[in-house]
């Protein structure tokens, strides 16, 4: 909070109090938690943003961890049965990096494993372990031209998500939380689920994903886990029932009210608030994850998964109850998607995590009428190599990571439904045409909701900081509706 | 000769820079370069006209003043382009250029500018590059030098000193500044004697002396070096592997303590192991430069992770010691400051050939064995827990004995009365599915035939209801059938099966979730060796949800059935509206194994009967007749089976095992703590050749760069004739008097420690872009102070804190916040949240239950449930320490890097380098302080602690009760005011609990989770309300606040 803001807020409280007791002002503004109190918070967001009128209010980051493969789900390549088992002529390699896990190996073609649907309104394709998703890639937008500097995953999910492959800087989320606040006071802005898996994972998802950096901490991700405390430390202890919990804060607001007139600390005002914040997110929390309220129906949408807490169709539910809530920012990340052997059970397994609800996802906000303000992103940070990782001919053949090309979709706010953008070479190795860098995509993503990426910056070491770095980054305008 | 310029370009130069500053109307009086022309210069130009030739438009410069001299004219200075671009509206014309997207400079920047070019341009440096100078002190009637220069300013702003703040909110305050704990309440009534008897500033100066010598004074100050330094208990990135570094935070803090002068403290640290008969103490120090994260993922080239070491090595170095933002000229010149990317690879020169090799976890050589002296308490500690808790462990197992003799009677007699006892009873089918299209028959005795469909993969959803007793595990047994493919296990291809996963979950008739059951192990009758089968074979990964791997018996085709056994985490105990369901998942690469024909069984029966395959106990308990009165007749084996399937259920045992279990693993690490490998610095026999890296770019190699310091900084002193310059040249350069920023840098740090923010606020940029000083002269007359006065940092803190400035009261009329609000003319004292590695140290040293304990392996303060599990998907655990090590200073908790620990906010991450650090405040903070374990059990702490005390023992006065409280909190009694709404609350929570027994019970069990706090005479809801009132007293903003 900035100094003035913090003066502001602490002449409101101040004022209100003139002529009452403290304890009044305490009663009067907090105890009811009314509307008073809640004007009295700062202001969404930063001063002049949106810089121009959004198309989207909301992002909901479905962040696939590993590098899904573009290969077998979105950028289909028939003609790679000729090459298959031959070595991948260098003309298309172009010294391209691999990583030390094949490096030692042939780079031999292993075709796409995968028929590919056609989706009969838009004519996108969607690989035969999408099913669900090829019903309803009319509503997408896909892009196969992504491409990316990093080849292992910490650095470049580092990259995909702050921009830059070091960590310390502030995720999309945290800019975006920074920029444009929330619409709803009795959650954070930005939230994180993460699936529960039972397999330990080779890619731990570092919290740095969705972290602040050098922007204040409150903007960074709050995650919600799926154990029983959705969010850490909120549940009173055992044996403290919520009236106790009440009267409790009542007599810390009341003493801290003290303080704050002997002291003339304007952030003793904000404390307390704080402390009531966290007393609302006790209910509105559970509130958001107790599903109980929903219909059977939703259930079945959204598949037998959908019951189990901390599944990816679980949260992908949650993802649309806080997309109702107004929360800015909502990201999922389903790990595991590194397959650097057998597709045909690995890479399946993830899909059928991750399929129908994805799909049910774009299809329940459409009919909540949330699709046109909400943006769906569905991508992981890196896409996988033609060339087989082991016997190319054997079933238990994989991918190696590849940054040069990868097939993203984006769905809802101000993208255009059906579109296939961008195009990759014979082999899905370089790109062909409609090149998007990470970065581009950082910047279109702003500019839906409504955030020109240039003026979107902080001032840290001297430095002004933007989400899309030194280098030139453009808005892809050709998706735009 | 210069070429001409387009006037046009070089005048976008120059426009862009200013009005971000918010640069006060020039003062009165003469123009200074450094302080009014260059950040304005900086901000708007230099980022296209500046030392990085690669990004400088129009070949024009504006950091020389040779090259100004192209776009002004001094002798018409409104005339020069300079001046006419920066004023310009056309977009074309104007500077900084709109797309630069700079504010235009305001009237007064374009006066100040116009006005130093009608003096002649007088050209200099930036403040900070050159050496400093002790300036005289102001006469200003303040004897005390940091007042000196204080009083000067807050006079010219017509300001004065606050009042000195009272004694207990000066003990406080001293005592988090110098030891991160709060005083003793002893001293607080010295001072407090003192200040009636008029002898104040005698017994000021004494209590800071003693706090300096305090060994608490070296762990505050190793919270600060350990940010910088990015310390931290394990590797970072993927694999995050644990380091055994914690030697080295044990030297800092002997350092701190032994006031190892800064100059000295900066050379072992930087090239210990290059001084002359290096100790193992000088080679321990270098491990300052190790403390870096370290990159084990698969796939990664160790080159590349060993060049980003050096690069971070020299970028902390930068912001540590220099306050320049160096990490910038990794791909490029710096843009603000005259530091070139030749210049920055010399420096990374000095690191390059250590002798590493990128590999991360153990393989991080060069490592030095060290034997800490800390080590000792450690295990001394944890075997006098160990032997605290054998006895009530061993009196559990013999207190086991008498129930164990009648429960194998009732078994006995139990399992004698069914005609045949079977432990397994087969599952009550209702459904069976599959995702595939497999159909399936259902035959008495809960035996499933498939037939129909046969895909390539299959799974199968098994729904069924179990005896009403409870579950402890599940059977699977797959059968052989004449329909099948060869009369074998299963109808694909081969006739055998590959079961990939197992998992199981509770239905509920009408709700919406479902409860995921987790299995703790598998046993089969037979599993094929993975190796030879694709990876398949064994039970084990059954339950790891990974297709890659999975149960097969392809080796044993002829066995009439095969079976696998499965234990259940915890017992499952089904309500009447709820089912199991079973899923077998089969999803094996090569397909075409799908089972055939099973049946799966549920067991109540614990320990052996759910981890072997033998017969199960209590079935061989069925065969004997008749038991004598002292099971004499019991085979010794059988008695023993069936102790252990009695103890797994026997809770009261089950609990002092965990304990023991608990002390023994503590135990074990502090034994292999005695020895351990702390990674160093050791140049390498042959240097390596050190390379530009164009770009950045790990082996994108420019130019051959020999070692070397910034020419700007006078690095040229670096450079011996006759031999190349090595690191310990470069540490001698960094602590030499003609180094112009270690000093000020260091009293910049150490005034953060006292005042909670720098006279330097950007305390890691003292570059151009950097925030200039707010008293330049004091920051001078201090680094000067400091340099010749031995680098001594005890007498500098001391310095500081006997200052006037330092004891005024942080209060602020509505006024002065209004004028002043981050108080940067220091009319107030610092007021600021205490940062939360020390509010917790504080709420433990409150509650009576801090361990002063120095040094040693870290420790695992509570944490929420999971938090390492959830990440890490179960690969680490997290098991809080047990006894007195619980309670720790926080300076000793673990620190995993992918995860630091979750009771901290604001603090470092310790992944690169942090000399300053955030303040906010949200509402997880409130809920971590509210809800917290730590500080649960600290508020309990408290209580008891009070409640224990003559004085308030008596439930009847709530006023002593809540004044106590208060008091070992704040170290002043509550005002009237207060007091009343402390009993109010008391009273009002006593009588809750009074009313409501079982929530007493409870609140008391949930705010101790170490079950320390038994046999306490006072009634619980006295107990459970003081407890609740020392929550919120440590909650109250003056507690969590630098008053």
């Amino acid at each position: 909070m900035t100094d003035a803001s913090l003066e502001t807020t602490r002449r409101t409280f101040l004022a209100r109090g003139a002529g009452l007791s403290l304890g009044a002002i305490a009663l009067d503004g907090l105890l009811a938690r009314d509307a008073t109190v809640r004007a009295a918070e700062p202001p969404l967001g930063l001063p002049g943003l949106p810089h121009f009128a959004p198309r989207a209010k909301r992002v909901i980051f479905l962040t696939q961890s590993g590098g899904p493969s573009q290969l077998e789900l979105f950028d289909p390549k028939p003609g790679l049965t000729k090459w298959a088992g031959t070595e991948l002529p260098a003309s298309v390699r172009q010294g391209q990096r691999l990583t030390t896990m094949t490096s030692g190996q042939k780079q031999l073609v292993l075709p796409g494993r995968t028929k590919f649907l056609t989706c009969p309104e838009s004519g996108a394709q969607v690989g035969e372990w999408l099913p669900h998703l090829a019903q309803v890639a009319a509503k997408c937008c896909f892009i196969r031209s992504l491409h990316t500097d990093q080849i292992n995953h910490a650095p470049a999910m580092t990259q995909f998500l702050t921009g830059n492959q070091l960590p310390g800087r502030p995720s999309m989320g945290a800019w975006v939380s920074y920029g444009l606040g929330s619409e709803n006071r009795d959650l954070p802005d930005y939230l994180v689920m993460i699936s529960k898996m039972q397999r330990p994972s080779d890619q731990p998802l570092y919290d740095h994903y969705w972290g602040a950096g050098f922007l204040p901490s409150r903007y960074q991700g709050v995650k919600l886990r799926s154990a029983r405390d959705a969010v850490l430390d909120l549940r009173d202890p055992a044996g403290l029932d919520r009236a106790a919990r009440r009267g409790m804060l009542d007599g810390l607001a009341e003493l801290n009210g003290m303080r704050q007139a002997a002291t003339g600390d304007a952030e003793i005002a904000t404390r307390i608030r704080q402390y009531e914040m966290a007393y609302r997110m006790q209910a509105s929390v559970p509130d958001l994850v107790d599903v109980s309220d929903e219909a059977d129906e939703t259930f079945d949408l959204y598949g037998p998964d959908s019951r189990r807490p901390g599944s990816y169709a679980a949260n992908c539910l949650l993802a649309r109850r806080l997309a109702e809530r107004g929360v800015r920012f909502i990201q999922l990340f389903h790990p595991d998607w590194d397959h650097h052997s057998r597709l045909t059970s690995w890479c399946t397994a993830r899909c059928r995590d991750t399929d129908q609800p994805t799909a049910v996802l774009l299809v329940d906000l459409e009919r909540r009428g949330l699709l046109d303000d909400t943006l769906v992103i569905w991508g992981g940070e890196f896409g996988r190599g033609v060339a087989g990782q082991g016997d190319w001919k054997s079933p238990e053949a994989g991918r190696d990571h590849h940054p040069r090309c990868f097939t993203m979709f984006l769905a809802g706010g101000g993208v255009k439904p059906g579109l296939t953008y961008g195009a990759t070479d014979e082999f899905s190795y370089n790109v062909a045409e409609n090149p998007v860098h990470v970065r581009d995509l950082h910047a279109t993503v702003l500019h839906l909701l409504g955030i020109d990426h240039e003026r979107l910056t902080h001032r840290f070491m001297g430095l002004d900081f933007k989400l899309t770095g030194v280098e030139p980054a453009r808005v892809v305008r050709e998706i735009l509706s | 000769m210069p070429r001409p310029i387009s006037y046009q370009r070089a005048l976008r130069a120059i426009v862009a820079l200013a009005a971000v500053l918010g640069l006060r109307a020039a003062p009165a009086g003469e123009i200074r370069f450094g302080r009014d022309i260059l950040p304005l210069l900086s901000e708007n130009c230099f980022a296209c006209h500046g030392p990085d030739e690669s990004h400088r438009e129009a070949d024009l410069r504006l950091d020389t003043r040779e090259g100004l001299l192209a776009a002004v004219n001094l002798t018409s200075p409104a005339a020069s382009e300079l001046i006419t671009r920066i004023t310009a509206t056309d977009p074309d014309v104007q500077m900084p250029p709109p797309t630069a997207h700079k504010k235009p400079l305001t009237p007064q920047q374009v006066k100040l500018l116009t006005d130093w070019l009608a003096a002649g341009a007088p050209w200099g440096s930036h403040w900070a590059f050159e050496p400093p100078v002790r300036p005289p002190l102001p006469a200003v009637g303040e004897r005390h030098p940091v007042d000196a220069f204080v009083a000067e300013g807050l006079a010219r702003e017509g300001l004065a000193f606050a009042p000195p703040a009272p004694p207990h909110v000066l003990a406080r305050r001293a005592a988090f500044d110098l030891t991160g704990l709060p005083p003793d309440a002893a001293d607080v009534l010295t001072l407090e004697a003192a200040l009636a008897a008029g002898t104040f500033d005698t017994a000021w100066i004494a209590y800071v002396q003693k706090l300096l010598a305090s060994p608490h004074y070296g762990e505050r100050m190793a919270m600060w070096w350990l940010d910088a330094a990015r310390y931290a208990d394990t590797d970072g990135f993927q694999s995050d592997a644990t380091r055994t570094n914690w030697p080295w935070r044990d030297w800092v803090v002997e350092a701190f303590n032994m006031n190892l002068p800064f100059d000295r403290f900066t050379v072992e640290q930087t090239a210990g192991d290059l001084l002359p008969g290096a100790t193992a103490a000088q080679r321990l120090a270098t491990c300052f430069h190790r403390n870096h994260m370290t990159n084990g993922e698969g796939g990664r080239d160790p080159e590349e992770s060993r060049v980003e070491y050096v690069i971070d090595r020299i970028n902390t170095t930068g912001t540590t010691w220099l306050g320049l933002t160096l990490g910038c000229c990794q791909c490029h010149s710096h843009k603000y400051d005259p530091v070139s990317q030749h210049e920055y690879y010399s420096l990374a020169a000095f690191f390059d050939s250590i002798d590493e090799n990128g590999q991360a976890g153990r393989g991080a050589k060069p490592y030095l064995a060290v034997e800490s002296p800390h080590v000792a308490r450690a295990v001394a500690e944890a075997e006098a827990l160990v032997a605290a808790r054998k006895p009530a462990h061993d009196a559990a197992r013999k207190a086991a004995e008498q129930p164990f003799a009648a429960w194998v009677a009732t078994e006995h007699a139990r399992v004698r009365q069914s005609p045949r006892f079977t432990a397994w009873q087969p599952l009550t089918v209702a459904n069976v599915s599959a995702s595939e299209g497999t159909q399936f028959t259902v035959e008495p005795e809960g035996t499933v035939q498939a037939h129909g469909p046969e895909p390539f993969q299959d799974d199968y959803f098994v729904a069924a209801t179990a005896p009403r007793e409870r579950i402890t595990g599940l059977r699977l047994e797959v059968f052989r059938h004449p329909s099948h493919t060869g009369g074998g296990f299963g109808r694909g291809p081969q006739g055998h099966f590959v079961v990939t996963d197992i998992k199981l979950r509770v239905e509920e008739e009408g709700s919406a979730q479902v409860r995921e059951l987790r299995l703790a192990g598998a046993v089969a009758d037979h599993s094929d060796d993975p190796k030879k089968h694709q990876g398949y074979g064994s039970v084990k990964d059954v339950l790891d949800d990974d297709p890659r791997n999975g149960w097969s018996t392809r080796e044993q085709p002829d066995a009439e059935r095969h079976v696998a056994v499965f234990a259940l985490s915890e017992p499952l105990v089904l309500a009447a509206n709820e089912w199991l369901v079973a899923e077998i998942r089969q999803r094996s690469t090569l397909g075409g194994a799908n089972v055939g024909r099973f049946r799966i069984s549920a067991t109540a029966s614990a320990g052996p009967t759910v981890k072997s395959l033998d017969e199960p106990p209590l079935e061989a308990l069925a065969r004997i007749e008749s038991l004598g009165d002292k099971l004499e007749h019991l085979p010794d084996a059988l008695r023993k089976r069936l102790m252990d399937e009695f103890l797994t259920d026997h809770e009261p045992y089950q609990l002092a095992k965990r304990a023991l279990d608990v002390a023994n693993r503590q135990h074990g690490e502090a034994k292999a703590a005695r020895k351990v490998d702390v990674m160093v610095l050791a140049e390498r026999e042959q240097p390596r050749t050190t390379h530009l890296l164009l770009r950045g770019v790990w082996d994108a190699k420019g130019d051959v760069v020999a070692p070397g310091a910034p020419a700007a900084l006078d690095g040229m002193s670096v450079m011996l004739p006759g031999r190349p310059a090595t690191r310990l040249d470069l540490a001698n350069w960094l602590v030499s008097p003609r180094n112009p920023l270690t000093a000020r840098v260091a009293v910049n740090h150490l005034w953060q420690i006292a005042f909670g923010a720098g006279l330097v606020r950007s305390a890691e940029d003292f570059g151009l872009q950097g925030e200039r000083p707010t008293h330049p002269e004091l920051l001078d007359w201090l680094a000067v102070e400091f340099r010749e006065g031995g680098w001594d940092v005890k007498h500098l803190l001391e310095l500081l804190l006997t200052s006037r400035t330092y004891r005024q009261d942080s209060a602020a009329s509505a006024e002065l916040a209004a004028r002043d609000p981050a108080n940067r003319l220091l009319a107030r004292g610092p007021r600021y949240r205490l940062p939360s590695w020390m509010l917790r140290d504080q709420a433990l040293a409150a509650a009576g239950l801090l361990n002063p304990a120095l040094g040693g392996p870290p420790v695992r303060p509570w944490h929420p449930p999971g938090v390492w599990e959830e990440l890490f998907m179960g690969r680490f655990t997290y098991e809080p320490s047990a006894g007195p090590a619980q309670h720790r200073r926080t300076l000793y908790a673990f620190w995993r890097r992918s995860i630091a620990p979750t009771f901290l906010f604001d603090s470092a991450q310790r992944r690169t380098c942090e000399v300053s650090l955030p303040r906010t405040n949200t509402p997880l903070q409130a809920l971590t302080l509210l809800n917290d374990l730590i500080y649960l059990e600290a508020a309990r702490g408290l209580a008891e602690r009070v409640l224990a005390e003559p004085a308030s023992a008596s439930g009847a006065e709530p006023e002593k009760i809540v004044t106590a409280i208060f008091r070992r909190v704040l170290f002043r009694g509550p005002a009237p005011a207060e007091r009343d709404v402390l009993v109010r609350e008391f009273t009002r929570a006593r009588e809750r609990f009074a009313a409501d027994e079982t929530a007493a019970s409870t609140f008391l069990a949930s705010t101790d989770p170490g079950g320390i706090f038994e046999g306490h005479a006072s009634p619980p809801a006295d107990r459970a309300a003081a407890t609740l009132i020392a929550s919120l007293v440590l909650n109250l903003d003056e507690a969590l606040t630098h008053e």
